[in-house]
């Protein structure tokens, strides 16, 4: 079948494109929506579009840039195009993924607890100590319910060269984005209700009902009415859209450092007829600052005296304390390891290779090969501290090589993931053309079963080429569609 | 309910009225200016800067207090801090500290508002008049009680909604009656006596001119203009009305009933109640206007302050 409309000029590419298996060939879970975009013509797209940036910056769905000194507000922007995934492709992702937040919550458990792991020889004892986010004061903590990893973010892609579904990154400090997940699905329903009639898409928005059903079971004085608030380092914050999404969804009240205060152990946010006790806090301010008795002294985001409360057992905090260990990209390369040494399993989904610059042999590979990896400062995320090897130029490649041998330990180095594409709407050339995208799903954890909301948060990078997908990058995002059988 | 919502909300309704309300007297004395001498321009336009109090500032920037410079200053300046445009910003701001407990319908309401607001071209509207862009606060700020009243719980958030509301409501009234007597009435030199036009003027721009004409069926007096905007029981801009407002949003919160009180702010209230309900304009007008109104003004003052004393602030030692 030939391609016509916005279709007209689109090529798949060397790329495993998510809706096409061959030229002008859709695969079968996108055969319903392709054959309504077809049937569009350009300007009954873009209206559809237009409709749903407005209802997007009506909301106030937006990131601040600061760069142009007047904090402009920015949409992030949004491809109407789904990316679809059928339902025995996510049964194996999301047994996958689960798999994987129990071994994240047992290794976290164990290096803050008895340590097994070090006397069992699995990881060297000097590698986790030396990870930035690794915290010594919350060592034999005993946090509610051996509750680590409440809420993980796993980013994955799909490998062009091998068709598979592999983990990029493990978020369990505080990922954000599950409220563009909601609100991208929203307006989907709004901007596209026939193809939902057509697709049968799972649901995704009973997240923040079983967010708040965790957060509640943690509470230290048990059940029924516990206080429960979500933390924000306020309006400035750029993921600050997220925290009053979620605690309006949730019913919880939103609280900023200042509101709240430790006074013997027990912590109280301030309201107008006086204290009231807080049981559980949803934190989304990052550890080094949520309590300036412990960490950062100049931090003026948290709550002098909380660790004091949390180590008490006086309130719960949500995700544990500490959890930046499990994200740093040195500690990812022995998930594997973990998931093996603690449940006794194969890994399900794949990790990436890494070389860890730690390494003696690792590095000289590393040096040797610069101009074809992609290199990771350990700690950093969203896209900084990063060196794309086949795209870097000779001096930010020689950048890198003085870096590294400088701080190895700083630093890990992957092959280039040349991720899947999915079709998606080029404003600046009117036509439909392939994007790179990864896929961010939601774990939600109780401590006996893992929750994943079907899908998650498809990021594309939507400039031509383009392999970073981080919104400070150019990138944008899709509703993801879980169905509810094959096609 | 957080203190810190309370604080937000207050100030988010005080925030919105002082733009809607700056806006009124922008329009209302344009179009009455444009039947009037020319030589009587200036004088007409200073009160305006003056009833913001921002004559230093204003003078910083302007030779003259023109239509348009007095356009330009109140309605989009950035470095005036009470300009409409800054109101609407400072609004959104407060809003969007608290969006999770005001309703998404409020938010996106707000929200367009200053959007719609940010689109106006400075120098376009300066052009055209005031009249299109003040029209689009008057309907931005009805819209927004509007909304507020269908869609947030009437509970203590809203109380606190109310206050914010009607305490600037009767300073902003307070300091309408003020300036203008002062400038139409103590300076029979400059101007020759008070002017039906200007105290037309002054009623429409608080829409009551409809509601003194029934009241009473007479030419417009500035005595009984002063009597209605001050001492009104029921119109919605007198200081009276505006006061009850504020004391039975208080009670409503501290759930104190009539004859006592809870706190200073309530107290004080009760105390500007009780002279604005009976006080005679006569009384007012034989100790002066001006001095009476500058005790009301110092009063709702010190009921903002207090008000914050008791639910927005903490001296609590840890």
């Amino acid at each position: 079948m030939p391609l016509e409309g916005l279709f007209s000029d689109y090529k798949a590419g060397s790329f495993y494109d998510e809706m096409f298996s061959a030229p002008d060939e859709p695969r079968p879970h996108y055969s319903k929506i392709f054959q309504k975009l077809a049937r569009m013509v350009p300007s009954q797209f873009e209206e559809r579009r237009q409709h749903a940036d407005l209802s997007f910056l009506l909301q106030g769905i937006t990131f601040t840039v600061y760069s142009d000194g007047r904090g402009t507000e920015r949409l992030f922007p949004f491809d109407l195009i789904p990316r679809i995934i059928p339902n025995s492709e996510w049964q194996r992702i999301d047994r996958g993924l689960a798999q994987r937040v129990v071994a994240l919550n047992l290794f976290l458990q164990d290096v803050y607890g008895k340590q097994r792991i070090f006397a069992d020889r699995q990881i060297p004892r000097s590698l986790v100590y030396s990870c930035n986010h690794f915290l010594r004061e919350v060592i034999g903590i005993e946090v509610p319910r051996g509750i680590h990893t409440h809420i993980c973010g796993i980013d994955l892609v799909r490998d062009s060269k091998t068709g598979e579904y592999c983990v990029l990154e493990d978020n369990v400090r505080t990922p954000s984005g599950i409220s563009y997940v909601l609100e991208n699905r929203a307006v989907m329903m709004r901007t596209f209700p026939d193809a939902f009639q057509a697709c049968e898409v799972l649901p995704v928005n009973h997240y923040p009902a079983e967010l708040a059903r965790i957060l509640r079971s943690l509470s230290p004085r048990g059940g029924g009415d516990a206080q429960i608030v979500l933390l924000t380092p306020g309006i400035y914050n750029s993921a600050y859209f997220e925290h009053s999404f979620l605690a309006q969804q949730m019913g919880i009240e939103l609280v900023e450092g200042r509101d709240l205060i430790v006074d013997g152990g027990i912590v109280y946010m301030k309201t107008i007829h006086g204290l009231t006790r807080v049981d559980v806090i949803y934190k989304r301010v990052d550890d080094e600052f949520l309590d300036s008795l412990t960490f950062r002294r100049d931090s003026v985001l948290g709550v002098p005296g909380l660790m004091g409360a949390y180590r008490a057992g006086n309130v719960a905090l949500a995700n544990a304390v500490g959890n930046g260990v499990a994200d740093d990209k040195a500690i990812y390369a022995y998930v594997p390891t973990f998931i093996r040494y603690y449940l006794g399993e194969d890994p399900i989904l794949r990790s990436v290779e890494t070389y860890l610059c730690s390494k003696r042999e690792d590095l000289s590979y590393v040096l040797a090969h610069l101009s074809e990896l992609v290199v990771k400062a350990v700690g950093e995320s969203g896209g900084y501290g990063m060196l794309m090897g086949p795209t870097a130029s000779r001096e930010r490649i020689e950048e890198f090589r003085r870096q590294i041998l400088a701080d190895p330990r700083n630093y890990i180095a992957q092959p280039l993931v040349p991720l899947s594409r999915v079709p998606s709407y080029d404003p600046a050339l009117g036509c439909i053309a392939g994007r790179h995208v990864d896929l961010r799903p939601y774990c939600l954890y109780d401590g006996e079963n893992v929750t994943i909301v079907p899908g998650g948060l498809t990021r594309v990078a939507l400039q031509e080429g383009s392999l970073v997908v981080n919104s400070s990058q150019g990138g944008g995002s899709k509703d993801t569609w879980v169905l509810r059988g094959e096609d | 309910m957080l203190s810190r919502i309370a604080e937000s909300l207050f100030w988010l309704s005080r925030y919105i009225e002082r733009a809607e309300y700056t806006a009124r007297i922008l329009d209302v004395n344009f179009h009455t200016l444009l039947e009037q001498s020319k030589d009587r321009y200036r004088l007409r336009w200073e009160p305006l800067i003056v009833m913001a109090g921002e004559e230093e500032r204003f003078r910083q920037i302007y030779a003259e207090a023109d239509a348009r410079a007095v356009f330009e200053f109140l309605a989009f300046r950035q470095d005036n801090p009470s300009s409409i445009m800054q109101c609407i910003a400072k609004a959104r701001e407060n809003a969007r500290t608290i969006r999770d407990f005001i309703s998404r319908e409020m938010w996106e309401d707000l929200n367009g508002l200053y959007f719609m607001v940010n689109r106006f071209n400075p120098t376009e509207e300066m052009d055209a008049g005031p009249h299109r862009f003040c029209d689009a606060i008057r309907f931005g700020s009805h819209r927004f009680h509007g909304v507020t009243d269908a869609t947030l719980p009437h509970d203590e958030g809203w109380e606190f909604l109310r206050i914010g509301w009607f305490i600037e409501r009767a300073e902003m009234t307070a300091r309408l009656v003020d300036v203008q007597y002062h400038h139409l009435y103590d300076t029979p030199e400059e101007i020759d006596g008070p002017d039906n036009h200007q105290w037309m003027a002054v009623l429409r721009s608080v829409g009551a001119l409809e509601a003194y004409h029934r009241k009473y069926h007479s030419s417009i007096e500035p005595e009984k203009v002063a009597e209605m905007l001050i001492m009104h029981p029921l119109h919605p801009r007198s200081i009276r009305f505006s006061m009850t407002e504020v004391q039975s949003g208080l009670r409503a919160i501290s759930g104190t009933g009539p004859g006592s009180y809870a706190n200073e702010a309530e107290r004080l209230t009760g105390k500007v109640l009780e002279r604005l309900r009976y006080d005679r304009i006569e009384e007012i007008f034989k100790l002066g206007l001006h001095s009476y109104l500058k005790d009301m003004l110092g009063m709702c003052g010190s009921i903002g302050e207090d008000i914050a004393r008791s639910y927005f602030y903490y001296a609590v030692v840890a």
